[in-house]
């Protein structure tokens, strides 16, 4: 009986660690200066010249750093900041074009162009019998 | 079949002229990005009122009318040079609504700043923090919206406004 | 008086290269040869005339000249007032014209080919020079008059007045505008059947020479951007950089496909098509460069106009030489032999991948454009998509690159395999143990152990050369396998310096020292220096490692009268293993903001490159 609530406690007392654990993590100032990093390097400053906002010094890339950096805290997530910013600062703004219907192209075609003339290489050889 | 492949490079040069050419006579400028909102509702947000703190309205409460929404600042100075046009506008089509955002600016610089320039707006909101910026993706001032009747916004212009874009482009959607 | 000379000259220039080409056509006695060549050298010679005149306008301050007007200062140093004349869109495309002429003349005295394939050759390099002079004829004449009379000019973009940006062009135009008599070979032995032996002796020996001036110009240039700009890196991924690295990854192809052709006689048609495919990329590049159609840092001032006209001359250009290509690409009915893996496989992979490279390259570029036309949508392309496509594509080209030149044309065998697995195993565990000490990412990973892989393995295949030939004619032998070490180096350069860069920002104040990792940096003062059309605002720190003194370095922002703009110079610590980078920010309470990059091993990028160029021109000579 004893031995079975010191276990519960045990387990609660893990619990109530790992919860600590996950929330200093989540709060930890240097994982949100990693996930601010992150974000910002894939974000166009729009009144500079192809410069991310990570690294430019205009005014307007400081405030969307702290727009960020405000939102990790609030513990909302990267896809809901870049759809955020997207909403109100058109696709332009992320360098990484997005997954969509419009940008299929972009994406696969490369990799469908390689794949196949991997495939025609392949085949070619074939039909070369190795001549010593 | 070898033929064939002989005619892709050709063909890919074509439609890149005919997409470049379409681009450059479509007279599209590469520094001034379409906004994100175009053809959007506009979205929802409190303006307080420039000369008066306790004066709050809600954008909502101004559906039905044409509103011309132009931010602004004292320290801008493209916007000085546009300043003069608000009263042309205002006096050539008199029934839209002219709404000026003072954007990221100190509140009595602003009114300074409109009282030796003169006012053409119908109403001046503040927006020191830049919040309603953020919300209608404003980066560089000057820059200029319309909203129709039903909310939905119609136009926007980046940069200082001239004659001739109000002559041009403008018409259509205030009238 | 010197615009007029200038204009002339321009003007005489292109009526000789009319003359070259009508007296082609009349080639009927020995007589008009005598023309021909007369006219070719009549042309260079005033094309020279009208290029020493822009550069005497720009040197002599002649403000009566538009385009010294709008783009030089009387205050400007010697130097600047040189290099200006071709740091604006006018006088780079005069510069264009001249190296586009000293190509033709000089490959005028070519004996090697065949007189009339070499004479064919020429006609169509004066052809594409009446094209562009046309251009710069109709709308970009450096030679107009200024309507204002000043005696002051607006002065020279304060970003271009750098000694390695005042070369850059030069050095890259060189490159990219020698293409041009590459796409003229090709259209000449194409029209006449004759790409013979000769043909590809020539052709080769010219593409590399314009390869490695393009390979110069690019290193330059993102030299320039790695101090200049101060944003601690050295590639973008910028519109502008994207347009000059596509034609140097076909020239690449088609330097390496070459070496098939010669060994093997075949594939000549594939030669032919990359020829064309290098000057259409620079046409093409030049036109979106040149347009303003795209937002880049590097980008000239925008006219549509202009545009126009450089992409009829795209369409004209490569639409006539792919035109020629359908109607007379020759064709071969014998088996390439494929093996796994022998040379032959091996540069065609080279190939697939260069060219499926610069094809993604190409998309991403002009991808934006079709969607804006379309949708009227802006989007971006920017480097997370290239380093996500173009990367992994490139990957089996950098695999077999290191053992590459150690294969056979005929069999697929390779001497002493063994040692090469070996080679890859160690690598591997040596990779994989630094990358436990140190931070895990994959990319980091992958990068390091290629790259190690490739220095590793073209040193054993090195090795293995000097046993067998006991370094007789080492840098004939073995010339492939170092530029290819070369490719190994600055790919650790690249891996390290993009992937285990570290950036800190810090406020600082005179005297006070801040710490990053080992070292320490004390910000000893602050000056103001005046000097000719610039004042400098100078900090000097004092940089330390644990306690031990290393060097000064300078850091400064420079506000430039003449055209109210502030730059930022970089300080930066050189070091054989990394780079100290420095950029001074914005004062706030009498605080100093300053950013610090710490970028391992960015010179094995510089050291890969002036490999690559080295065995380049021992490429170029070896017989």
């Amino acid at each position: 009986m004893n031995l079975h609530l010191s276990s519960n406690k045990l387990v609660l007392i893990i619990f109530n660690l790992l919860i600590l654990l996950f929330s200093t993590i989540a709060l930890s100032d240097e994982a949100i200066d990693d996930k601010v990093k992150k974000i910002t390097s894939n974000l166009r400053c729009m009144t500079c010249q192809n410069q991310t906002i990570y690294d430019s010094d205009a005014d307007f890339s400081k405030n969307i750093r702290q727009i960020v950096r405000q939102k990790l805290i609030d513990n909302q997530s990267e896809k809901e900041i870049i759809n955020f910013l997207v909403a109100r600062y058109s696709e332009y703004i992320v360098f990484t074009p997005q997954f969509n219907r419009r940008n299929i192209f972009l994406w696969i075609f490369p990799f469908l162009i390689f794949a196949l003339s991997f495939v025609f290489f392949i085949f070619r050889l074939k039909k070369n019998p190795t001549k010593q | 079949m070898n033929k064939i492949f002989l005619f892709v490079p050709l063909i890919l040069v074509m439609l890149i002229s005919i997409f470049c050419l379409v681009f450059l006579l479509q007279g599209k400028d590469p520094s001034k990005p379409p906004s994100a909102l175009l053809y959007k509702n506009l979205p929802d947000f409190d303006i307080i009122n420039l000369f008066d703190d306790a004066d709050v309205i809600s954008n909502k409460d101004l559906k039905g009318r044409i509103m011309l929404i132009n931010f602004f600042a004292s320290w801008c100075s493209p916007c000085k040079v546009e300043h003069p046009l608000f009263f042309e506008i205002k006096k050539k089509y008199p029934n839209i609504l002219l709404i000026g955002i003072d954007y990221k600016d100190k509140q009595e610089e602003a009114i300074n700043y409109l009282n030796t320039m003169g006012n053409p707006y119908d109403y001046v909101g503040m927006d020191n923090k830049g919040l309603i910026g953020l919300e209608l993706g404003v980066f560089g001032l000057p820059e200029t919206f319309i909203v129709n009747s039903k909310g939905i916004i119609t136009y926007k212009h980046l940069g200082p406004l001239t004659k001739k874009i109000i002559t041009n482009e403008f018409a259509p959607f205030i009238q | 008086m010197i615009s007029l000379i200038g204009f002339s000259g321009l003007i005489l220039s292109f009526i000789f290269n009319v003359i070259v080409i009508v007296s082609y056509y009349y080639k009927i006695n020995q007589r008009f040869n005598h023309i021909f060549y007369l006219a070719l050298y009549c042309s260079l010679f005033f094309m020279c005339l009208s290029f020493f005149a822009l550069m005497f306008a720009y040197i002599s301050s002649d403000f009566s000249n538009f385009n010294v007007f709008q783009n030089s200062h009387s205050s400007k140093p010697l130097l600047y007032k040189i290099t200006g004349t071709w740091g604006n869109h006018e006088g780079s495309m005069l510069l264009w014209l001249l190296i586009m002429s000293l190509y033709n003349v000089f490959f005028s005295f070519n004996i090697t080919l065949e007189d009339h394939v070499r004479k064919l050759t020429i006609v169509f390099q004066s052809f594409l020079y009446l094209c562009f002079s046309l251009f710069v004829i109709l709308t970009s004449n450096p030679f107009l008059v200024n309507s204002i009379d000043s005696n002051e000019g607006l002065g020279l973009n304060p970003i271009l007045q750098d000694p390695a940006l005042a070369i850059h062009p030069p050095v890259l135009y060189i490159g990219y505008v020698g293409f041009s008599l590459i796409l003229s070979l090709a259209l000449a032995g194409l029209i006449l059947n004759q790409l013979d032996n000769l043909w590809i002796q020539v052709i080769k020996r010219w593409a590399m020479f314009c390869w490695l001036m393009l390979t110069g110009g690019i290193a330059l240039g993102s030299y320039w951007a790695y101090y200049e700009l101060g944003w601690g890196g050295w590639w973008f991924w910028d519109p502008v950089e994207n347009v000059s690295l596509m034609p140097w990854i076909t020239g690449l192809a088609l330097v390496h496909s070459l070496m098939i052709t010669k060994q093997e006689q075949l594939l000549k048609r594939w030669v032919v098509f990359l020829s064309i495919l290098c000057f259409s990329l620079s046409i093409l590049g030049t036109f979106l460069v040149r347009s303003g159609i795209l937002t880049s840092v590097h980008s000239f001032a925008a006219d549509a106009s202009r545009g126009i006209f450089i992409l009829i001359l795209f369409l004209t250009i490569t639409g006539f030489s792919f035109i020629i290509f359908i109607l007379k690409s020759p064709h071969s009915n014998k088996q390439i032999n494929l093996l796994f893996i022998n040379k032959t496989s091996a540069l065609i992979i080279n190939n697939i991948v260069m060219l499926i490279a610069c094809i993604t390259i190409l998309l991403g570029t002009i991808y934006p454009i079709i969607i804006e036309v379309l949708t009227n949508k802006r989007m971006s392309v920017g480097a997370p998509y290239y380093n996500s496509t173009v990367l992994p594509i490139l990957l089996p080209g950098f695999l077999i690159m290191s053992i590459a030149p150690m294969l056979s044309w005929q069999s697929n065998k390779l001497d002493k395999i063994k040692n090469y697995i070996y080679i890859l195993i160690v690598t591997s565990i040596l990779t994989l143990l630094i990358t436990y000490l140190t931070k895990f990412n994959i990319w980091g990973f992958t990068g390091t152990i290629l790259g190690l892989w490739i220095i590793a393995a073209s040193l054993l295949s090195i090795l293995h050369n000097c046993l067998k030939y006991k370094f007789k004619k080492f840098f004939i032998y073995n010339n492939a396998l170092i530029a290819h070490m070369g490719v190994g180096i600055m790919i650790i350069g690249i891996t390290f310096s993009s992937i285990f860069q570290t950036k800190n920002n810090f406020t600082i104040q005179t005297g006070e020292i801040v710490n990053s990792g080992q070292y320490s940096l004390q910000l000893k003062n602050l000056k103001i220096e005046e000097k000719n059309n610039f004042q400098e605002l100078l900090g000097i720190f004092l940089l330390h490692k644990k306690n031990e003194f290393l060097t000064t370095i300078k850091s400064s922002k420079r506000y430039y009268y003449v055209s109210k703009v502030i730059t930022t110079e970089a300080g930066i610590y050189h070091d054989w293993f990394q780079d100290f980078y420095l950029v001074l920010g914005n004062e706030k309470n009498n605080k100093w903001s300053i950013t610090i990059y710490h970028n391992p091993l960015v010179s094995f990028i510089w050291i890969g490159v002036m490999i690559m160029i080295f065995s380049g021109m021992v490429g170029i000579f070896k017989r």
